[in-house]
């Protein structure tokens, strides 16, 4: 292990992925700055040119556009009241506030420290953890590999929206989308309506972008004719003594951020919830808190981009993406041959530190281009969406087509993207969907090695051969029962 | 409003939901194929149509649970996506897109680009036609220029500009 440590440090020393990080960070945050544009459209949209680059380039690129975006996200939340990102929503409640006191400068000053020092710390923390874990899971046989995956889907049904019915529906068509094409035991033709195009099942990327980024787009173009009142970056810079009352704000939201991270399905707007609430609860005065308080904007900041490495171990240990922008990861490491899961460890176990490593790295430069780059990214603001769209979509189309070719493929990128608008407008959350349609061929997988070890006597094997088995299968109704009760609560 | 077009999104995705499920698992014998026998013997410890069988039946009885949730409110008293303006630019915006999948392959990455560009540009509120003519011109021959030659990756084209494209590079 140390050995792969040592190895996978000097792999992340390239210029060329150092160079792609400094890339993804800033067009994460140039896309985050922009009201009404989201991290996850970035990612979808620039997870095709991730295929096209060696996996320490690419993958590293794409972690940049995922830690410049959340960070951008509070650009638009402290000066116009418009998060960009759910995951902004605390931000701005605080932020604003500041703003309208003409102290726009102290907040995207404390919201990008605090951003690094817990992303930072939350990444030192996914590099230690990450290996033990995927030890553990090395020792996992089918069943218990079943019952793990069975349980992270209903947790992020449990956890994805509001309705927990609702989100089991799209899981379980989101299987059925999965079911499309070949099936993975034996190998014979489902679902395909006898459509040649259909024989090698849907392809990922489509249906990626067309739910996630295809719908914002469409919500971004329904909210151009909403004015805002633009406000400049005025006020002085954050001084030492404000930081030094923030140090304790932004460790326990790091704690929190990195222990919501680990679970599948809670991810950034939880995390940032929390940290906000366990900072006004924790604080002397928490009656400033709303009214422009900046301990507010740390609290929520340092939660929100916490979770950001943590939400890997989930997805290289079991290859279960936590959230939407992991199962964004989750395709480019796929598409670069790197699939996720406790072989990866033993195949590429060099590569995946030294994309860790790079993930810290990104943290160091993530500081240096926000700090000098916030007054650029706060004019970016007021640029027209008008002007942007039709880039994002051509970037949209051009990125559906070149992975495979194949015209069909745009096709079901539009149909996607039809079905991604239906949904939110009928409430129903498309990540069960999409994750269903993710994990559905391991778990039938898995599924179908259970039955066969089990042989005659399913019952006997499960209680008397497979206890760890047996184990998750009850534990997954009562932690997903105490995890809706949970985020229940955390809504309201 | 009438009564179908008071019908909500959540309504019609349930309703199609239930519609796929039961279509499926009935004509379940025709969509999944026999799995493959050698001896008599099957080659896999699992029938192909049994995974299928339990998500579409689970699918069937949660959509219909669904609907028995929802009996109160399956119509709505506001429209769809907002409605209004809003809405039509989102109509708009699909159609061109639609156009814009069936064209690219047929006539190309930059003239499809180029129109699909301008027009969806225009839905979007610009009204600026320097800027319009100059992101829906400019930005395709961007992305072309970065794909072919900073990827290598191809996107569909023309073979006249292919032919330009390849002598104004390879001379």
């Amino acid at each position: 292990m140390i050995e792969q440590f040592t190895d996978g440090f000097a792999m992340a020393l390239r210029f060329d992925t150092l160079l792609m990080i400094i890339v993804g960070l800033f067009s994460g945050m140039l896309v985050g700055a922009l009201p009404g544009f989201t991290t996850l459209m970035a990612m979808a949209i620039l997870l095709p040119l991730s295929f096209f680059l060696d996996p320490l380039v690419g993958i590293p690129f794409l972690l940049g556009v995922y830690k410049g975006g959340i960070f951008g996200g509070s650009i638009p939340a402290i000066l116009v009241s418009m998060p960009g990102t759910g995951a902004a929503v605390a931000t701005s409640i605080d932020g604003y506030k500041l703003t309208q006191k003409g102290q726009s400068r102290k907040a995207l000053d404390i919201a990008l420290f605090s951003s690094v020092i817990g992303d930072t710390a939350s990444d030192i923390f996914t590099v230690l953890l990450i290996f033990p874990i995927a030890f553990l899971v090395m020792q996992f046989g089918p069943p218990e590999l079943f019952a793990v995956l069975l349980m992270s889907l209903i947790i992020i049904v449990v956890t994805s929206g509001r309705s927990p019915l609702k989100g089991l529906i799209m899981m379980f068509f989101g299987f059925w989308l999965a079911q499309i094409g070949t099936d993975p035991i034996g190998g014979v033709e489902r679902f395909t309506f006898g459509l040649f195009e259909l024989k090698s099942g849907i392809p990922l990327l489509p249906m990626l972008i067309g739910v996630f980024a295809l719908p914002e787009i469409a919500y971004a173009l329904m909210r151009t004719d909403r004015v805002q009142s633009i406000s400049k970056l005025v006020g002085e810079r954050l001084n030492r003594d404000e930081f030094r009352r923030c140090v304790k704000t932004i460790r326990r939201s790091t704690v929190i951020g990195t222990a919501i991270g680990i679970v599948p399905g809670l991810g950034q707007v939880v995390a940032a919830m929390m940290g906000y609430s366990a900072a006004k609860n924790a604080s002397d005065h928490p009656e400033t808190f709303g009214e422009g308080e900046i301990e507010g904007v740390a609290a929520a900041e340092a939660a929100n981009n916490a979770v950001n490495g943590p939400t890997l171990v989930p997805l290289l240990t079991l290859g279960i993406p936590g959230d939407n922008v992991t199962a964004i990861l989750l395709g480019a490491f796929v598409a670069q041959g790197l699939r996720p899961g406790p072989q990866l460890f033993e195949e590429q176990g060099a590569t995946v530190f030294a994309i860790l490593i790079a993930m810290v790295f990104a943290n160091l430069l993530f500081l240096v281009i926000g700090y000098f780059s916030i007054p650029f990214f706060s004019r970016i603001v007021t640029v027209k969406s008008g002007l942007l769209i039709p880039i994002v979509i051509m970037f949209a189309f051009a990125g559906a087509y070149v992975f495979r070719s194949d015209p069909t493929d745009l096709l079901m990128l539009v149909g996607f993207g039809l079905f991604g608008l239906l949904a939110r407008a009928g409430k129903f959350e498309v990540m069960p969907m999409v994750m269903g349609f993710i994990l559905g061929p391991p778990l039938e997988y898995a599924f179908g090695q259970t039955v066969a070890m089990a042989g005659t006597s399913p019952l006997s094997f499960v209680f008397a051969d497979r206890p760890g088995m047996l184990g998750v299968l009850i534990a997954t109704p009562i932690v997903g029962y105490l995890l809706w009760r949970r985020m229940r609560s955390v809504r309201s | 409003m009438n009564r179908l077009s008071r019908v909500s999104a959540e309504t019609w995705l349930t309703l199609f939901f239930v519609v796929l499920s039961l279509c499926c698992l009935a004509f379940m014998s025709q969509l999944v194929a026999e799995s493959k026998v050698l001896f008599g013997r099957s080659l896999t410890p699992i029938q192909p149509t049994l995974f299928p069988i339990i998500i579409l039946s689970a699918l069937g009885v949660l959509s219909l649970w669904q609907i028995w949730v929802m009996r109160s409110h399956w119509l709505s008293d506001e429209p769809m996506l907002m409605g209004g303006k809003g809405f039509r630019r989102v109509v708009f915006l699909f159609a061109i897109m639609l156009v814009y999948a069936l064209a690219m392959d047929t006539v190309g990455f930059f003239i499809s680009s180029a129109i699909a560009m301008g027009m969806i540009g225009f839905v979007a509120g610009n009204r600026v036609v320097v800027q319009i003519l100059l992101v829906s011109i400019v930005a395709p021959v961007l992305l072309y220029l970065v794909a072919t030659r900073g990827l290598a990756v191809s996107l569909p084209e023309l073979s006249v500009i292919e032919f330009a494209y390849a002598g104004l590079f390879n001379r």
